[in-house]
């Protein structure tokens, strides 16, 4: 450190210099303060959970489990639970990795479209999917016509029931196990298979016995993430099983909270414990299944086509694009052309078209502006600060890889393993008071939802951040501090260069996830701080459906937005410097 | 002396990757580091660069301490320039840039080239022939013309030291040969001391003054190419420098007698003492005669390689494999029954340590 000249200079800076001529003092002190605010914002709040779920007046007890386990209702919860979860993942993994099968193996055209089209779920929130197709599925709609008018007394499906929740968690959440397997197989080497055939096995046989065993453990670590995702989602049981009146764990243990019942914080924390454990025992296994398949991971990745369809080409190449165009739009241009009527139940058609709804959301209700306002603000500071704080920690955790580097992305992912609600509950247990007696004002204001965001989504940066900086070969940085450059110097002209469409992408994600946040959100708002995803569940519950879609609309477009301008960026930056 | 390194030891948990090594740089030298991989070498440059800290030992760059007992300069800080292995050209910087990078940042830039920073680029890249150049992407640029910008950029800011990580390792056969003129012809222009670190023997005989032969991190040998190459004071340098056949046998005042055969002599007037008390003569394949009558050890062909310009024997003598090159010419049919011979022995330079057995 070149601190000398500094160091003899009076005033409030001399202490500041004096540490800083210190390197190894200076370092332990930064790592210190580094995992005490770790430990606080991610670790602590989960213990309080756990607490609470065991005591009664800072008394231990196991009443509030007997309570909660002795109670009919509550299997019936886990019930739904469990069927809700087992079928949506299974209809997850059978889409995804044969959609995974067909665009890596097979030589179906446009690849890259079909791959934007599969991944479009998952980019738009999937309470506003469901909303979309719930105005597909209404009665008065073009679709329900249509079924009416072909033969055999065909009625729309509904969708406030058990399939119905299980169908749209599986379309929501399907692009999970599709990018996983996408991934796996392109992976497995094409000269495997070729010296199977050679060594004089069948396809089949090459199927069953090479391919299989080594996409398995990456197909159900992709199953795994979709049992997750499925278990952790919100938006779908609420928009469904709320009005269908089937209860599941994440949406029983927010009608606790909000119900206010007796001992409904307790109650709500031993569900939230069950919860939660499920989930993180899925994520353990998660992360051994992906231990295990990285010895794959050294293999390059092939794209090439494996085998061909033949004359089923054109059909299959149909069928898709019919089914995936069917899938993305049709049901948003349902909720469009719902959020364009002035009320519920009106024919459709150019007269009855009106922007009234609009109008109201824009301009008229303060609740959705303030929502707006809310939403924007607390995903542009969530996302400015994990980009900061993400790419540190991911900087640490690829440059010096050790145990401590290793935990606190442990640490950073706790928060993300945990479904929604139960972070949210955590959150409110902490926040509320955080030392006994003392309640700083946090919860109840927007502070609550901004560290509930940052501590959830920091994660996804530090990921980001981390495949960015993976492919930032170590020279580079070597080459900066050979020809002089280090600090603020490197980082501006050698690393953020290199680094930025990288980390944005990151950024992008957590931008929009907590743009439209909704689990969290639904349990930690209070009035004046509604968010966008709470906003239109309120509609939605509310019955106003014009409202509701016509903000999912409104949503819809700033994300795409977003979203365009972006890789618009990205398009520029790529001209410019291509990857060597 | 431009850089100085004395006991010198680093290690990474329980492997030890340098054992005690002291060395003299001197000012202007070529120096090539020699030996397969794990050897060391780039660990040893790596602590010259300060990217790595020495377990203990002291470093000197340039009359400057940049390592002693619980201080390190930082890379950033001392006077050194280098290649990598990779090149590490800035993906996002257009030629000029790089090059004139170190200008910007290098904290020992003489002052005549901060003043004509841009002066200074055009030379540089005239001087690897890359003045038309300047406004090009990294990857716009053939391998060679890259190495020639990462060569451009080590040499900018003028260090005392340059650095080079095995720069040819990732270039074509042709354009290696053509970038080893390149590299002497910088080193005589600009005057800088080398450390260049090779897996490659002919690389290191072919350009440096003095090459280090490292194995197991430690050195084996420090000499001249010519020294290296004739006399090996270590078995590991004869083999892996001159690919030598290791030759049991006894050593007595009349010669070697090669596998203890009392009948016939070699003249073992430079063998160093490392191999008469191993009782090992060692034999570089050009070094041996093959004759298929005569006198000399009997052996038989047991494989053979058409080179172009000469053969390549492997001859079984007595259950023992030996590698043997012989002119074109020389034709053997596998499995012929031959009697093999030494040709001729070099006569040392004065510097090098003969060993007369007496």
């Amino acid at each position: 450190m070149d601190n000398t000249a500094k160091k003899n200079q009076g005033g409030p800076a001399s202490w500041f210099s004096a540490l800083s001529a210190h390197p190894v003092l200076w370092k332990r002190m930064m790592l210190a303060v580094t995992l005490v605010v770790l430990i606080l914002f991610f670790v602590l709040p989960i213990v309080r959970l756990i607490w609470l779920s065991f005591t009664e007046d800072a008394v231990p007890t196991w009443q509030h489990y007997n309570e909660v386990l002795s109670d009919a209702g509550t299997w019936t919860v886990i019930q739904n639970t469990f069927w809700m979860v087992l079928g949506s993942t299974i209809m997850t993994l059978l889409l995804g990795v044969f959609m995974a099968w067909l665009i890596t193996y097979s030589d179906i055209r446009a690849k890259q479209a079909i791959h934007v089209m599969v991944m479009l779920p998952f980019i738009i929130p999937s309470y506003i999917i469901t909303l979309s197709w719930t105005q597909l599925f209404r009665d008065s709609s073009w679709f329900s016509g249509i079924l009416q008018w072909l033969p055999g007394n065909l009625e729309t499906p509904d969708l406030y029931t058990l399939p119905g929740m299980i169908f749209m968690l599986g379309l929501s959440n399907y692009p999970l196990v599709y990018l996983f397997t996408v991934a796996v197989l392109r992976k497995i080497p094409q000269e495997l298979l070729s010296a199977a055939r050679a060594s004089g096995s069948g396809k089949w046989t090459v199927f069953r016995k090479i391919t299989l065993p080594l996409a398995l453990p990456g197909i159900t670590g992709g199953g795994l993430l979709a049992f997750l995702a499925n278990l952790d989602n919100f938006g779908i049981p609420a928009f469904l099983g709320i009005p269908g009146n089937i209860t599941v764990l994440s949406t029983a243990i927010y009608q606790e909270v909000v119900g206010f019942g007796p001992s409904a914080f307790a109650r709500a924390a031993v569900l939230s414990v069950l919860l939660g454990v499920i989930a993180l025992l899925g994520t353990f296994l998660q992360w051994m299944l992906l231990r295990k398949s990285r010895e794959l991971e050294t293999a390059h990745e092939e794209t090439g086509p494996r085998f061909r369809l033949g004359v089923w080409r054109f059909p299959a190449e149909t069928a898709v694009w019919v089914a995936l165009v069917f899938i993305s739009f049709v049901p948003l241009s349902s909720m469009v052309s719902s959020s364009l009527l002035s009320a519920y139940g009106v024919d459709f058609s150019l007269e009855t078209i009106t922007f009234s709804n609009y109008s109201y959301i824009l301009f008229e209700n303060e609740k959705t502006q303030g929502a707006i306002g809310n939403s924007l603000m607390l995903a542009l500071w969530t996302a400015v600060t994990a980009l900061i704080a993400g790419t540190i920690l991911a900087y640490y955790r690829v440059r010096r890889p050790s145990t401590l580097t290793r935990s606190t992305e442990l640490i950073t992912g706790l928060p993300y393993a945990l479904p929604g609600i139960v972070l949210a509950l955590a959150m409110i247990f902490t926040w509320m008071e955080p030392i006994p007696g003392w309640n700083p004002g946090i919860y109840g204001s927007i502070g609550i939802l901004m560290i509930a965001y940052i501590t959830r989504f920091m994660i996804l940066q530090v990921r980001g951040s981390m495949t960015a900086l993976m492919q930032v070969d170590i020279s580079m940085e070597e080459a900066s501090h050979v020809f002089g450059a280090k600090g603020l110097i490197k980082w501006r002209k050698i690393m953020l260069p290199l680094l930025l469409p990288g980390l944005i992408s990151g950024t992008m994600l957590v931008f929009l996830t907590s743009f439209t946040e909704l689990t969290v959100s639904s349990l930690l708002m209070s009035a004046g701080n509604e968010t966008i995803g709470v906003t239109i569940f309120d509609f939605e519950q509310a019955g106003y459906t014009h409202y509701s879609t016509a903000f999912s609309t409104v949503v819809v477009v700033l994300m795409l937005m977003v979203i365009g301008s972006l890789m618009l960026a990205h398009h520029l930056w790529k001209k410019k410097v291509v990857k060597t | 002396m431009s850089a100085t390194l004395q006991d010198v030891r680093k290690t990474f948990g329980d492997t030890v990757a340098l054992s005690s090594i002291d060395l003299d740089i001197k000012d202007g030298e070529f120096i090539a580091m020699l030996g397969p991989s794990g050897c060391g070498k780039t660990t040893l440059l790596r602590l010259l660069a300060g990217f790595e800290t020495p377990t203990s030992g002291n470093i000197r760059i340039d009359d400057i301490e940049a390592v002693e007992p619980g201080h390190m300069v930082p890379p950033e800080k001392r006077n050194i320039g280098m290649v990598f292995q990779s090149f590490a050209l800035w993906p996002h910087m257009k030629v000029k840039e790089q090059v004139q990078f170190p200008l910007d940042h290098h904290k020992y830039v003489p002052d005549r080239f901060k003043k004509q920073k841009k002066e200074r680029m055009k030379e540089v890249l005239e001087m690897v022939g890359l003045q038309h150049y300047a406004d090009r992407m990294p990857n716009e640029l053939s391998g060679g013309q890259k190495q020639r910008v990462a060569l451009a950029r080590a040499v900018a800011a003028q260090p005392s030291l340059l650095l080079m990580d095995e720069p040819l390792s990732s270039l074509d056969a042709g354009l290696r040969l053509e970038m080893r003129r390149e590299i002497q012809a910088i080193h005589r222009k600009t005057e800088t001391s080398i450390v260049y670190v090779t897996h490659d023997q002919s690389e290191a005989l072919a350009m440096a003054d003095r090459v280090i032969v490292m194995n197991h991190g430690s050195i084996e040998q420090i000499g001249s190419p010519r020294d290296i190459y004739s006399f090996p004071q270590t078995e590991f340098t004869a083999g892996f420098v001159g690919k030598a056949n290791m030759v049991p046998g006894t050593f007595t005042p009349e010669g070697f007698h090669p596998l203890s055969d009392t009948d016939i002599v070699w003249p073992c007037t430079r063998v160093a003492s490392t191999f008469i008390e191993n009782g090992t003569f060692p034999v570089r394949p050009e070094q041996f005669q093959l004759n298929q009558h005569g006198d000399g050890l009997k052996g038989r062909v047991v494989n053979s390689q058409f080179q172009g310009k000469e053969m390549h024997y492997v001859v079984e003598v007595q259950g023992h494999s030996w590698t043997v090159d012989t002119p074109a010419d020389v034709q053997l049919p596998i499995g012929e029954e031959i009697s093999i011979s030494l040709t001729g022995i070099e006569t040392p330079s004065p510097s090098q340590t003969v060993h007369v057995y007496s």
